[in-house]
C-alpha cells in the first residue's frame, strides 16, 4: 500500500464538505473501455440472496429473537403541540412485567443534541416516554398506565401561517445569480406557475426498528437502517464508547427510501433500556407511529416565473419556494432544478423555511430535486406552450453545457441522448394524433420532464477480497443492501475483475464489526462509492494469483490470464482450472484490500435523464390514468441491468403516486395528520401500475474511477411526476394548482 | 384467567398454542418463531401477513388465533421446504422482489392464485394480488414473474 492522505470535495445529495482522503496508490485501476468485451458486468444477473428473500428465509430487524428480550413501547403526543403536566412513571412500573420506564425527567445515561424524549412536544407522534416490559403486550399496558395528563397549546401546521410568523427552522436563502427581476422585464415572454406539493410519507414495509443488547460495556445494536457506520458513529457518541465498542448489524432492511438515517431513536432509546435492565431490548414502530413519526418529504408551495426570448432562449428563471418543514431537519434543494437545470444566466431562487408542528423533514428519495422538479419542469411546459414550441425542442435549445451554478464542466452529459432515444420510444411525434377521440370518453396527452441529480459517490469507501484455495472469493464490504441490489452488484464487479464465475464469489455487509467502510445507502452513492473499492481489491488479488500461476508455471505473469475460472497463457500453452494454482495455498489465502479514490477535480458529478408519461384523463370521474412512462437516464456504466430496471420502475411507482395518490394530510384544528395509516395513504398496487419502458445510453463516466458507474436509486423518481401533470395538461388544456391530481382536484381543473 | 389451548394445524404439522386473545400472525411469529410471515401494517391493508388458509390468501394479522383452529394453514416456510417452487424461481429470475419483506406475502398470494387459476390473465393476476403492497415497486416484474410461473412469458 502507497498511502497518501488527499484534500478533496466530498458530496451528499448535494451538499459538499472538503475532507481528508486516504488514497492508496495501488488502487489505479484503469476503468474498462466502454466497448470492453465484458463477461460479466453489464449483463443481467439474478441477486444473489433472491432465493433467501423468496423463501422468507432471511432475518430483518423485527425478526431478531434474543434470549431473555424485553419489548417497548412508545407514548407518543397525541397533539400537534403540548406541555406535559404529568406522566404517572410509578404505576407504569407496578403493572406486572414492566421493567423499565423512561420519561423527559429521567436520568439518562446517553447524552443526545435533542431531548430524546418531549417535554413539551411538538408534533403529533413524537415520543414523550418508554417503556420496557417483558412481553409487547405489558409494554403497551404501561404506556397506558402513565396516564398522560398534557396541556395543549396553540400550533402550527400551514406552510402560509408559519411564513406569515416569518417563523423559520433556519434562515430563508436567496440564491441568486445576475438580475432575474431585469431579466424578466426584457424578456418577449413570460409565464407564472404555482404549485402546492404534498407531504409524502416514504412508508417502508418494514418500520423503524431496533434490537439493542449490551455485553459489559460494548453494545450490539440491529437496526434497520441505511447507514450502519454512522449509527456505530451516533451510538458510540451518545454513550461515549469508542466506534470499535458498538457493533451495528443490518443485515436486511425492509425498504428505507431515505427515511432510515442512522441510529434513529429507536436504536438510541433501546441501547438506554438495554442498559438500564441488563436485557436484550426490541423497540419497532408500529404502522401508525412510522407514519407519523417515521418520516416525510414536506409540503411546498412553490412560485415559477420564467422569461425568455421569441427564438426560445430562457434569459430569466424566478423561483421561490415555501417548505413547510416542520420542526426542523435538514433544508432539501427544492430550486436546484431552477438553478441547474437550463442554462440561463439570471436567476434568483429564494427559500423559505417554514417552522410548523409537523416532525421534522427527513430524506425521502431525490430529497428536494423530485418536487422541485414537480414544479419547474412544468413551468418549463408553459413556456414552451407560450412559445409554441415543442416542450421538448424547448429543453433542447437551453441545453447547459456546463454547471450552472459553478461553471464547472460535467465529468459526462448524454442529456440530449436521453432526448432523442426517449421521444423515439415514446413515440414522442405522433404526440398531437394521441390526442384525437378513440370513443372512450378519455381525454389523452404526453408530457416530458427532465432529470438532475448528483450520485457521483465518492471515498471513503473500503472493499476487502480474499481467495481460497478452493478458487471461491469471499468479499467483505460495509454494503446495508436495503434492497438495491448492490450486494450483487458487488458480486458482479469482483468476479469480472478476477475472471471467475459468478457463484464463485460471495459477498458479505450488512455488519461493522469487520470494519470495512460503507457509505450511508442514500444519496444513489452506492454503486459509484463501493464498486471502484471492490474492483481495486480484487485487482490485486487476480495480480497476486497471476504472479503465483507465473511460479507454477514458470512463465511471467504479464503473459496470463483468467477468465472463466480458468488461466490461460497467451500462446495457449496453458490453460488449466484456478484451482491448479490456488489448490496449492492449504489453508492460505490471498487477501486485497481495496479503497474508492477521489473524484476528479474540476468536475461537477451528475446523471441525467428524460421521462415521458402518456395518460388517460375520464373527466367525468377525474381519474387520471397512466398509460405508460418511458424513462431514459444517462447513469454511465450499467452494472447490472436486472436489478437497475427494478430501481428504476420503483423510482417511478413512488413518483406516479406522489402526482396522483399520495399525501399526508393534516387537520388543520388540530394539527393531527389523519391518514397515517395503509388502508387511507395511499401508495400503488400492481393495478396501477403502467407500461414502462426503460433505457439508457450505456456510455460510461470516463471521469469516474475504475468502473464509471453512477447512481440509479434516486435519478427516476426525479421526472415522473412533472412528466404526467405534464402530460395530463397536454390531454386537457388544464393546470392543476396542486399535486397529487386527486379525482376532485381534477374536477375543479376541468371545471 | 384460565388459559385455554387450542391445536393449530401448519405447514402440515400440530402446535398446541395459547392464543389468549391474539391473532393468527402473533401466533406463528411469536410462538411458532415462523418468522418468513411480516407484519408491516397489522390492519389488513397490505398484505405482508398472508398466509394460506384452507387454500385460500388470508391476512394473518387480523385473523383471530382461535379461528383458524381446525384449518389447513400454510405459511411461507411450508411453501419453502425443499426446493425453490416454480413461482419462487420466477421472483428470482425476474427480479420480482427488492427488499424482501413483502414478498414472502407476494409468494402466498401468487401461490393461491395459481393453484385457483394457473394460466391467470393480467387482469386476474391484478385482481388477485391488489391486497399485496409492495413499496419498493416490484409490481411490473411481480406481474412477469407470474406469467413465467404460469408458462405464459
Amino acid at each position: 500500500m502507497t498511502a497518501r492522505f488527499v484534500r478533496t470535495q466530498k458530496e451528499m445529495e448535494g451538499r459538499y464538505e472538503d475532507v481528508w482522503v486516504l488514497v492508496d496508490e495501488a488502487d489505479d485501476v484503469e476503468s474498462w473501455a466502454p466497448d470492453a468485451d465484458l463477461a460479466l458486468v453489464g449483463r443481467p444477473a439474478p441477486r444473489l440472496d433472491g432465493a433467501a428473500r423468496a423463501a422468507g428465509r432471511v432475518r430483518f430487524t423485527v425478526d431478531v429473537r434474543l434470549a431473555g428480550m424485553l419489548h417497548a413501547a412508545v407514548l407518543r403526543s397525541p397533539a400537534a403541540r403540548g406541555r406535559v403536566r404529568s406522566l404517572d412513571l410509578d404505576a407504569t412500573l407496578a403493572i406486572p412485567g414492566v421493567r423499565a420506564v423512561l420519561g423527559p425527567e429521567s436520568d439518562l445515561s446517553l447524552t443526545t443534541r435533542a431531548p430524546l424524549l418531549a417535554a413539551e412536544p411538538g408534533y403529533a407522534g413524537q415520543p414523550i416516554a418508554v417503556v420496557a416490559a417483558d412481553t409487547l403486550e405489558a409494554a403497551r399496558a404501561g404506556v397506558e398506565a402513565l396516564a398522560l395528563d398534557l396541556e395543549i397549546l396553540p400550533h402550527v401546521v400551514d406552510a402560509q401561517e408559519g411564513l406569515n410568523r416569518q417563523s423559520f427552522t433556519t434562515d430563508p436563502s436567496d440564491d441568486a445569480r445576475g438580475d432575474a427581476e431585469a431579466a424578466l422585464a426584457a424578456a418577449d415572454v413570460t409565464i407564472e406557475l404555482a404549485l402546492d406539493t404534498p407531504a409524502q410519507v416514504q412508508t417502508p414495509l418494514e418500520p423503524h426498528a431496533a434490537v439493542a443488547s449490551w455485553d459489559g460495556d460494548t453494545l450490539t445494536a440491529w437496526v434497520s437502517t441505511q447507514g450502519m457506520f454512522s449509527a456505530r458513529d451516533e451510538l458510540s457518541r451518545a454513550f461515549g464508547l469508542r466506534k470499535d465498542d458498538v457493533r451495528v448489524r443490518t443485515e436486511f432492511v425492509g425498504g428505507g427510501f431515505g427515511a432510515k438515517q442512522g441510529a434513529g431513536f429507536e436504536a438510541l432509546a433501546a441501547a438506554e433500556l438495554s442498559r438500564i435492565t441488563g436485557r436484550p431490548v426490541r423497540l419497532v414502530n408500529d404502522r401508525h407511529a412510522e407514519q407519523l413519526d417515521g418520516g416525510r418529504r414536506a409540503a411546498t408551495r412553490q412560485t415559477i416565473r420564467l422569461g425568455a426570448r421569441r427564438d426560445g432562449t430562457i434569459t430569466a428563471i424566478d423561483a421561490d419556494a415555501v417548505i413547510a418543514m416542520g420542526q426542523g431537519g435538514w433544508v432539501f434543494p427544492v430550486l436546484i432544478p431552477a438553478r441547474t437545470l437550463y442554462r440561463c444566466a439570471d436567476v434568483r431562487a429564494l427559500t423559505f423555511p417554514v417552522k410548523t408542528n409537523l416532525r421534522a423533514q427527513n430524506a425521502f428519495r431525490a430529497p428536494g430535486v423530485m418536487e422541485g422538479t414537480a414544479a419547474f419542469e412544468q413551468a418549463i411546459d408553459e413556456l414552451a406552450l407560450a412559445l409554441a414550441l415543442d416542450p421538448l425542442e424547448l429543453r433542447r435549445r437551453n441545453h447547459a453545457d456546463v454547471d450552472q451554478v459553478s461553471g464547472l464542466a460535467y465529468s459526462s452529459k448524454q442529456l440530449l441522448a436521453c432526448y432523442d432515444r426517449a421521444a423515439e420510444l415514446a413515440g414522442w411525434a405522433g404526440r398531437e394524433e394521441l390526442r384525437e377521440p378513440r370513443g372512450d370518453g378519455l381525454l389523452r396527452g404526453m408530457g416530458c420532464a427532465t432529470q438532475i441529480w448528483w450520485g457521483g459517490g465518492g471515498p471513503p469507501s473500503h472493499a476487502t477480497v480474499r481467495l481460497d484455495a478452493d478458487g471461491y472469493a469471499s468479499v467483505i464490504t460495509g454494503i446495508q443492501d436495503i434492497g438495491t441490489g448492490t450486494l450483487t452488484g458487488a458480486q458482479i464487479v469482483a468476479a469480472e475483475e478476477l475472471g471467475l464465475p459468478l457463484d464463485h464469489v460471495r459477498v458479505s455487509g450488512g455488519d461493522t464489526r469487520p470494519n470495512v467502510y460503507g457509505p450511508v445507502a442514500g444519496g444513489s452513492q452506492t454503486t459509484p462509492s463501493v464498486m471502484p473499492a471492490v474492483r481495486s481489491a480484487a485487482a490485486k488479488v487476480r495480480k497476486t494469483l497471476l504472479q503465483l500461476a507465473g511460479d507454477v508455471f514458470e512463465i511471467a505473469a504479464g503473459d496470463l490470464e483468467i477468465r472463466d475460472g480458468r488461466i490461460r497463457s497467451r500462446d495457449g500453452a496453458i490453460d488449466v482450472e484456478v484451482t491448479e494454482v490456488t489448490g496449492k495455498l492449504g489453508d492460505a489465502t490471498i487477501d486485497g484490500s481495496g479503497s474508492r479514490g477521489p473524484n476528479p477535480d474540476g468536475f461537477v458529478v451528475h446523471t441525467f435523464g428524460c421521462q415521458i408519461a402518456q395518460v388517460a384523463v375520464d373527466p367525468a370521474l377525474g381519474e387520471v390514468r397512466v398509460e405508460r412512462i418511458v424513462a431514459v437516464h444517462d447513469v454511465g456504466r450499467i452494472v447490472n441491468p436486472l436489478t437497475a430496471s427494478s430501481q428504476v420502475e420503483g423510482g417511478i411507482l413512488q413518483g406516479m403516486a406522489f402526482a396522483l395518490t399520495e399525501e399526508l394530510v393534516v387537520d388543520p384544528t388540530t394539527g393531527v395528520p389523519v391518514n397515517a395509516h395503509l388502508d387511507d395513504y395511499k401508495i400503488p398496487t400492481i393495478a396501477d401500475v403502467p407500461e414502462i419502458v426503460i433505457d439508457y445510453p450505456h456510455v460510461p463516466d470516463a471521469n469516474l474511477p475504475n468502473v464509471g458507474a453512477k447512481g440509479l436509486g434516486e435519478p427516476p423518481i426525479v421526472p415522473t411526476a412533472a412528466a404526467i401533470a405534464n402530460a395530463f395538461a397536454h390531454a386537457t388544456g388544464r393546470r392543476a394548482g396542486a399535486l397529487p391530481l386527486t379525482r376532485d382536484r381534477v374536477i375543479e381543473a376541468l371545471a | 384467567m384460565r388459559i385455554e389451548s387450542i391445536v393449530l394445524e401448519v405447514n402440515g404439522q400440530r402446535h398446541v398454542v395459547e392464543p389468549a386473545g391474539r391473532r393468527l400472525l402473533a401466533v406463528l411469529r411469536d410462538d411458532l418463531e415462523l418468522l418468513g410471515t411480516k407484519l408491516a401494517c397489522g390492519e389488513g391493508a397490505c398484505g405482508a401477513c398472508a398466509v394460506l388458509v384452507d387454500g385460500r390468501p388470508v391476512n394473518a394479522c387480523l385473523l383471530l388465533a382461535e379461528a383458524a383452529e381446525g384449518h389447513e394453514i400454510v405459511t411461507i416456510e411450508g411453501l419453502s421446504t425443499g426446493r425453490s417452487s416454480a413461482i419462487q424461481e420466477a421472483f428470482v429470475a425476474e427480479d420480482a422482489l427488492q427488499c424482501g419483506f413483502c414478498t414472502p406475502g407476494q409468494i402466498v398470494s401468487a401461490t393461491a392464485l395459481l393453484e385457483r387459476v394457473p394460466q391467470p390473465t393480467r387482469a386476474q393476476i391484478h385482481e388477485a394480488m391488489a391486497g399485496n403492497l409492495c413499496r419498493c415497486g416490484a409490481y411490473p416484474k411481480i406481474e412477469r414473474a407470474i406469467l413465467r410461473a404460469a408458462g405464459g412469458a
